[in-house]
């Protein structure tokens, strides 16, 4: 057996533990049975707890398989051993958890008696491939959330292990909401009737296979992210071609919902290819601000990219990038075709706003490292986020106030008189933020010095 | 068995190591001293290959720390400074965990896990929580925990970190009979007098350089120092000694000598005999106990 599972079922399959769960949740469910009709009865009862079990719970317990060990000082232990990054994945995902899933499992018994009961076999394997599914991706979700910060090195105090768990329960609740789209079981919130179709690069698909499916494939790629993240701790190295895969996934996916701008009156104009781009080009946006956040952003690991690069030693530096680098250039080269495109059937205004939001995207990618950078204590991203908010939020309001709506282009992505002035001001203040991070990055002299003596 | 060139490590305010050279024998035990915030802590991080340089390479048992981190765990034990438990757990159940984790077959777990626990004494405590342990018998799991798949390498960071005399003492037979048995130990510390007892060699850092650029040689377990003193001024001291079978003078002057001589107490007894025979007005004989301490602060003062 995995020995990391092994310990973890030491320490949390106690018999006396299991049976306060059985007995907990038979009384619950015994409760819930004699007062049907006032509350929603076992089945809905069940459902409400394993939500708690198993998202609420399991996500804590999940956070805590790498923080726990940071915390009680053994994480070098686990890491100079012999496990390989899948087995420790998946022997902590599951083990740290393992008494959450029991719980589970005896709340999903009662959810799939009464689904066999009344719904029929279909409807309760589907149901149980959801349940199943939410449960993997938020514990998975939280232990990529812990697991990111470990390579961050960061304090984990309790609120940043709430943050982790937050994470996880973020992402079950993004399943639920999508799922109550086609929830053939009534959602237990959602208001709206379910959708039979949804509509994917022009052809319709049966909702509630796609969006299983769809759960399915974000589960793998999160249980992918949590297994490289922990090669990484590890001391492996990751290549580049699993996130670059990642990336044509996505950005294939969220294209296939172009009809969603097909509708809209700005977009429409562009045409199907042009929301399609702009769907990829700005997932690989959204993706590369999320991942600039996320990552540690290392001063001596950007010098020894520079001192790669200069040297043309290109698998290194490929084997260098972060997330947030790949992101961020495919982003650009999403950006450069659809401007391209726009010059076929929108020049003018579209092209420059285009050309002035990849501007503005290089300056704040240049932002995030620069305020870590400059951090002498902890990380600089909260700083970078403050300052973001002061350039998108709080200086436009300033002169919006002051009726000084020329000065905008400054702060925005924005249609210009003359045009060209958008995008001329955008990557002015992008090429400046680049350099002075070049400068910052680099060694002091006194420094480099003495290595030499 | 460890070889370490120009080796700089950062962190991103600060430069940890500034280009370290070492190179450690197999079967050893080395010594790494220097004051706090010198960067031992941070080298052994790194030979752990727990931390990659930035620049220069470690080379553990003939693999870099670059290229094969996990070749390079297999074939080490770590105990950090601070190190942790689990507390939750038996002495046995932590000490199988660490077996099959560091890929101990699941069948042979059980007579690794005693043989561990023997070494260190712990025997009697197998079914006791980790966390009812005293600091002492703590110290003992950790280390029977970094020693339970037989590495080839041993690092400890600073291992006798307060510890009562006594187990100090049976740190020391311990890390010797873990050198004899084939192990190569670097041991830190800033605590020089623990280091005495079972160093060979000694390696001193400070900023995060190597001073004096080399091992230093400690002590010999089979042949140590001796001081000899004595009370009429003899010129010929040290042409006298070196003259005596088994004796390596190290330095000399009319009233004082240092030197290296057999273990073995018959032998020593014969040494004094011919040096009262010879006229030497012997005063004072003994086992030198400062021989870290003078080379730490020979190398030291050399390099100031």
């Amino acid at each position: 057996m995995n020995p990391e599972f092994q310990r973890n079922l030491w320490l949390e399959l106690a018999p006396r533990r299991m049976v306060v769960m059985a007995v907990v949740l038979a009384l619950v469910f015994f409760a819930a049975a004699l007062m049907e009709g006032t509350t929603d009865g076992p089945s809905e009862t069940a459902r409400w707890l394993y939500y708690v079990i198993v998202v609420i719970w399991g996500t804590r317990n999940a956070a805590l398989s790498v923080v726990g060990e940071i915390r009680e000082r053994t994480w070098d232990g686990q890491r100079l051993s012999s496990l390989d990054a899948g087995t420790m994945t998946w022997g902590k995902l599951f083990g740290s958890t393992i008494y959450t899933w029991f719980g589970g499992a005896i709340c999903l018994a009662v959810i799939l008696a009464d689904l066999l009961g009344n719904r029929g076999p279909l409807v309760a394997l589907i149901e149980l491939v959801y349940f199943v599914g939410i449960g993997v991706i938020a514990q998975a979700a939280s232990l990529l959330a812990s697991l990111v910060a470990a390579g961050r090195r960061q304090t984990q105090t309790q609120f940043v292990v709430f943050l982790y768990q937050a994470t996880g329960i973020a992402a079950a609740v993004a399943v639920y909401l999508i799922w109550g789209i086609a929830d053939p079981a009534g959602s237990i919130l959602a208001h709206k009737a379910p959708v039979d179709f949804i509509i994917w690069w022009g052809r319709a698909f049966d909702a509630r296979g796609f969006l299983l499916l769809s759960l399915a494939i974000f589960t793998g790629w999160t249980l992918i992210a949590c297994y490289r993240q922990m090669r990484l701790e590890l001391k492996m190295r990751n290549g580049p071609l699993v996130w670059l895969v990642f990336l044509v996934f996505i950005g294939l996916y969220m294209a296939g919902f172009d009809g969603w701008l097909s509708n809209n009156p700005t977009f429409a104009h562009l045409g199907t290819a042009a929301h399609r781009l702009l769907l990829s080009g700005t997932t690989f946006g959204a993706l590369a601000y999320t991942m600039v956040f996320l990552e540690k952003k290392d001063r001596v690991r950007y010098r020894w990219l520079a001192g790669a690069f200069s040297k043309l030693r290109l698998g290194s530096v490929l084997g260098g990038l972060q997330g947030w680098m790949m992101s961020y250039f495919a982003a650009l080269i999403a950006g450069l075709v659809l401007l391209v495109w726009l010059g076929q059937v929108s020049p003018g205004p579209d092209q420059a706003v285009l050309g002035a939001t990849m501007g503005f995207l290089t300056r704040d990618m240049a932002i995030f490292v620069l305020a870590n950078a400059m951090a002498r204590r902890g990380n600089g991203d909260f700083a970078a986020v403050a300052i973001l908010l002061a350039l998108y939020a709080l200086l436009p309001a300033i002169l919006g106030g002051m009726k000084f709506d020329a000065g905008l282009v400054l702060f925005s992505a924005r249609a210009s008189d003359p045009v060209w002035l958008s995008p001329l001001v955008a990557w002015t203040e992008a090429l400046l933020a680049v350099g002075v991070t070049a400068t910052k990055l680099a060694l002091p002299e006194d420094r480099t010095a003495a290595v030499r003596t | 068995m460890i070889e370490v060139r120009d080796l700089v490590y950062e962190y991103p305010t600060t430069r940890a190591l500034k280009g370290v050279s070492l190179r450690v024998g197999p079967q050893t035990i080395t010594a790494l001293v220097g004051p706090n915030g010198a960067g031992k802590t941070t080298l052994l991080r790194c030979l752990a290959a727990l931390e990659p340089p930035y620049s220069g390479s470690v080379t553990i048992d003939g693999l870099d720390t670059r290229e094969a981190p996990r070749a390079i765990h297999a074939r080490l034990g770590y105990l950090p400074d601070f190190y942790g438990l689990y507390d939750s757990l038996s002495v046995r159940r932590a000490l199988t965990y660490t077996a099959r984790s560091r890929g101990i077959a699941p069948a042979l777990a059980a007579a690794v896990v005693e043989k561990a626990a023997g070494r260190v004494a712990l025997l009697d405590r197998l079914e006791s929580k980790a966390g009812e342990l005293s600091r002492g018998l703590r110290q003992r799991l950790a280390i029977a925990q970094a020693i339970v798949h037989e590495p080839r390498v041993l690092l400890l960071d600073e291992p006798a970190a307060g510890l009562d005399p006594q187990a100090r003492r049976d740190l020391s037979v311990l890390l010797l009979a873990l050198k004899d048995a084939g192990m190569t130990l670097v041991v830190s510390s800033h605590i020089l007098a623990e280091l005495e007892d079972y160093c060979s060699e000694m390696i001193i850092i400070e900023d995060g350089l190597i001073v004096g650029g080399k091992a230093v040689k400690v002590r010999d377990v089979e042949r140590p120092r001796y001081m000899l003193e004595i009370a009429a001024a003899r010129s010929d001291l040290r042409e006298f000694l070196s003259g005596r079978a088994g004796v390596d003078v190290i330095e000399a002057d009319e009233y004082h000598a240092l030197f290296t001589h057999t273990k073995n107490a018959a032998a020593r007894a014969k040494l004094i005999r011919n040096l009262v025979s010879a006229g030497f007005e012997v005063s004072s004989f003994g086992e030198s106990t400062k021989a870290l301490e003078d080379a730490y602060f020979k190398q030291v003062g050399q390099a100031q």
